[in-house]
């Protein structure tokens, strides 16, 4: 569904080179921190900037040749509505009617009184949760096959991300083929709806795992400095000091389970990864 | 379907998925031709990626449990349910064979193997 090849752009010292892929059906989490490219490659991904090298296709097209009705098939939550502050929600749904064929109004209106958002009030009046769900409802409800969603839970407190969360799994599942590309920077969003994960840190791909994989065999390894001295470093992926020994990452947990008796392993959560994969100090090992 | 994961265990949830289902097809909760939810629809509510559910139900169609029809679904196979209890036992004893070989490398007498056995017998079934 969405294909990007050596995707290159450079802003200054900044320079952004990504390749990644996502099949049709498959829900693709891109991660990193603040400034690692992650709107880059959206705003490629919709023919928003022009690259300065590589390739990206949608739907099978060059992403800069996109046509009006392919762009209707593509549901984007970015991080502005587009919409006028001085708009009313009940003016927002008439613009979305005129806009989308496939606008389902019925379906929209009743996810905005689910979620609490007011028809009647001026978007400017709207609060910072608000306007984070429309945004993402907004990309929710025209039948998108390819929904690209930039931070939908940034700015959201724990229950109303676990309603937007909800929302978009719920959309997954009522449009099995559709796939989707959602950022973030709040990792553990992530791990209960992505397939796959990218990490992105400084405009390169880092790692790329499923989140299963990620779940089941990446861990940390607390340990003071003398087993760390006996640990075989083979699947290691990183390492910092901590207190008098190192906090490890690795890729295969159950082999150091297994092969170290007593040592302290803690799952690796997404934000784990970030963490460990990007610091200075966490990447001495690679 | 009653499906609870755990995602603290250090059990892959694929595993935890899987165990549960086949409990449920052993229990007879599912019968033959049942359909399992779809994996999309199953993710959503169990609030795990779709590739996880994917992974338990290509797992349990390679096992014999469910078949997986393209464009309909999947369904609870016909299964012969004492072969499947079989079958775990066996699994079982290939896990406590491990670690009674782990035990005598250790270097643990028969009556220590013994005794940690009882220990634990009594955790997990209680003193009767």
């Amino acid at each position: 569904m969405v294909t990007i090849e050596g995707l290159k752009k450079q802003y200054g010292a900044f320079a952004l080179d990504v390749s990644l892929e996502i099949p049709a059906g498959r829900i693709t989490g891109l991660v990193g921190k603040n400034g690692a490219g992650k709107s880059t490659v959206i705003k490629a991904l919709l023919g928003l900037i022009r690259p300065d090298g590589g390739k990206v296709t949608v739907f099978g097209k060059e992403a800069a040749s996109l046509r009006a009705a392919d762009r209707l098939k593509i549901g984007t939550a970015l991080s502005n509505s587009g919409f006028s502050a001085y708009l009313k929600l009940e003016e927002v749904v008439r613009i979305l009617a005129k806009f989308y064929p496939d606008f389902n109004e019925t379906a929209f209106r009743r996810a905005c009184e689910e979620m609490g958002l007011p028809f009647g009030k001026q978007l400017q009046h709207y609060s910072t949760g608000m306007k984070a769900k429309l945004r993402v409802l907004t990309a929710l409800c025209h039948g998108a096959k390819l929904l690209v969603m930039d931070e939908p839970t940034t700015g959201l407190d724990v229950e109303a991300r676990g309603e937007v969360l909800d929302s978009i799994r719920r959309y997954a599942a009522e449009h099995e083929d559709c796939s989707m590309l959602i950022t973030s920077h709040i990792a553990s969003d992530l791990e209960g709806l992505c397939d796959d994960l990218y990490l992105i840190h400084e405009g390169k791909i880092l790692l790329h795992e499923d989140t299963d994989v990620l779940l089941s065999e990446y861990g940390l390894l607390r340990v003071d400095a003398e087993t760390y001295a006996r640990l075989d470093p083979r699947y290691l992926l990183s390492r910092r000091p901590e207190g008098n020994g190192y906090l490890c990452f690795t890729d295969q947990k159950r082999y150091y389970a297994e092969n170290y008796p007593g040592i302290l392993i803690e799952k690796g959560g997404i934000d784990d990864l970030i963490l460990m994969m990007t610091s200075a100090e966490g990447r001495t090992l690679q | 379907m009653n499906i609870l994961l755990n995602n603290s265990s250090m059990i892959p949830l694929y595993e935890q998925l899987m165990d549960q289902v086949k409990n449920g097809i052993i229990r007879g909760d599912f019968r033959e031709n049942d359909a399992l939810p779809s994996v999309r629809a199953l993710s959503a509510r169990l609030r795990i990626s779709a590739l996880t559910v994917k992974k338990a139900y290509d797992r349990l169609e390679e096992e014999g449990f469910v078949v997986t029809v393209h464009g309909k679904g999947t369904f609870v196979a016909a299964t012969d349910r004492e072969l499947a209890v079989e079958a775990r036992r066996r699994a079982v004893e290939e896990e406590i064979s491990l670690a009674v070989q782990r035990a005598k490398t250790a270097g643990l007498s028969r009556d220590e193997v013994r005794e940690i056995m009882e220990i634990m017998l009594e955790d997990c079934y209680g003193n009767d």
